[in-house]
């Protein structure tokens, strides 16, 4: 399975749900995705990891790229539900202490 | 000693999937947890993505890249030889995790993740190649527990008054476990057995050699007028389903209870 990722715009936020593989094939397509939303003057945003099975480093980096952009803008990317794995990839980076993580996605949507 | 699994792709971006693929499947067939595959996964995902966007720049587009896997004594020994120029990953200098947003730099992870994830990382440049070596041992607790041996060994299975027979996995179905259910699976079908429903309210992992065996199961049924007839699958394992196309394939219910009143009105 490939990524798919399915926007929804919502009152107090944008909702990117983010499923299947994000890797370095296609990692720059995340980026994309939530920067086209960025230059629409949205900069706040929510990423629901439920449906990930996998994400490298070169997803990370794209998320890593997409906060700073947004909290330039006095917006936020905030995480909701990552997998047990992919909770401890950030961890390892050390993005848990720079990323907002909620459990479930109503709650990271309500934290805006 | 292990066998030794090998592949050999080209140096392009989109081949790191197909190694991807490789190194689960090898370090599910040397019984790794599923936290282990994981760890396999993405430390040969950074290394060849490493391999592919600095050392080779992209000019050698298509240069042979080859991946190894093998179990040795409770290790798990992963290597990565490409031809490229000489390139230590070792040498560059890591990103700090304590680093404020700030100051931080999107990428440079790969590396720091290899080392995180792994065990033992070692480089070497022998004969105009890169060699990295990966190495990752496997939980006590899986060294500790020992495989399903004795292959007589198989999972309860309850025969109903029609003639079919529901069989009730439990844990994990990995490649230590899943011959056990095809044991049980082929021994109804063998016996005449053809309908057959698989509750897996008890199953917390699915490996591929599980799916296999389902699989080659159904078929089986399905060649003799039978059936296989899944229920009480976790949704982590209904999504794995739905990743491979199984959820098209096979009848799944959310109980047994469901299953066997669906297949009751049908007869």
């Amino acid at each position: 399975m490939t990524m798919e990722i399915n926007i929804s715009e919502l009152k107090r936020a944008h909702l990117f749900e983010l499923a299947g593989r994000v890797d370095s094939t296609n990692a720059s397509e995340l980026g994309e995705t939530l920067n086209r939303v960025v230059e629409n003057g949205r900069t706040n945003l929510v990423l629901d990891l439920y449906g990930v099975e996998y994400m490298s480093s070169a997803g990370l980096r794209e998320m890593v790229r997409v906060l700073k952009r947004v909290k330039k803008s006095g917006g936020d990317l905030r995480i909701a539900n990552p997998s047990e794995r992919v909770k401890e990839v950030l961890e390892l980076a050390g993005l848990d202490t720079i990323f907002n993580i909620y459990p479930t996605q109503v709650e990271a949507v309500g934290s805006f | 000693m292990g066998e030794v699994s090998r592949l050999v792709v080209s140096a392009r971006l989109e081949n790191v999937r197909q190694a991807c693929d490789f190194i689960v499947e090898a370090a599910e067939a040397a019984a790794l947890d599923e936290r282990a595959v994981y760890h396999c996964q993405m430390a040969v995902d950074e290394a060849l993505t490493n391999v592919i966007e600095h050392g080779y720049t992209y000019q050698s587009n298509g240069s042979p890249i080859e991946i190894t896997a093998e179990m040795n004594a409770g290790v798990f020994v992963i290597t990565i030889i490409d031809e490229g120029p000489a390139f230590n990953p070792l040498e560059h200098e890591a990103p700090d995790p304590a680093a404020p947003l700030d100051t931080r730099e999107p990428g440079g992870w790969g590396i720091y993740f290899i080392r995180k994830l792994m065990d033992d990382v070692q480089y070497t440049r022998t004969a105009n190649r890169n060699f990295l070596t990966l190495t990752k041992h496997v939980p006590r607790s899986d060294v500790s527990g020992a495989p399903v041996e004795e292959t007589d060994a198989l999972f309860p299975v309850r025969q109903l008054d029609s003639g079919a027979v529901i069989v009730s996995p439990s844990g994990r179905l990995d490649s230590n476990t899943s011959p056990m259910l095809e044991n049980t699976l082929t021994m109804q079908l063998e016996q005449g057995h053809t309908w057959l429903f698989v509750d897996m309210i008890d199953v917390e992992y699915i490996a591929s050699s599980g799916l296999k065996v389902l699989v080659s199961i159904w078929r089986r049924a399905q060649e003799r007028d039978g059936n296989v007839i899944l229920s009480g699958l976790q949704p982590r394992i209904v999504e794995i389903f739905e990743m491979v196309g199984f959820d098209m394939l096979l009848d799944i219910f959310p109980d047994i209870d469901s299953a066997l009143a669906a297949q009751a009105k049908k007869t």
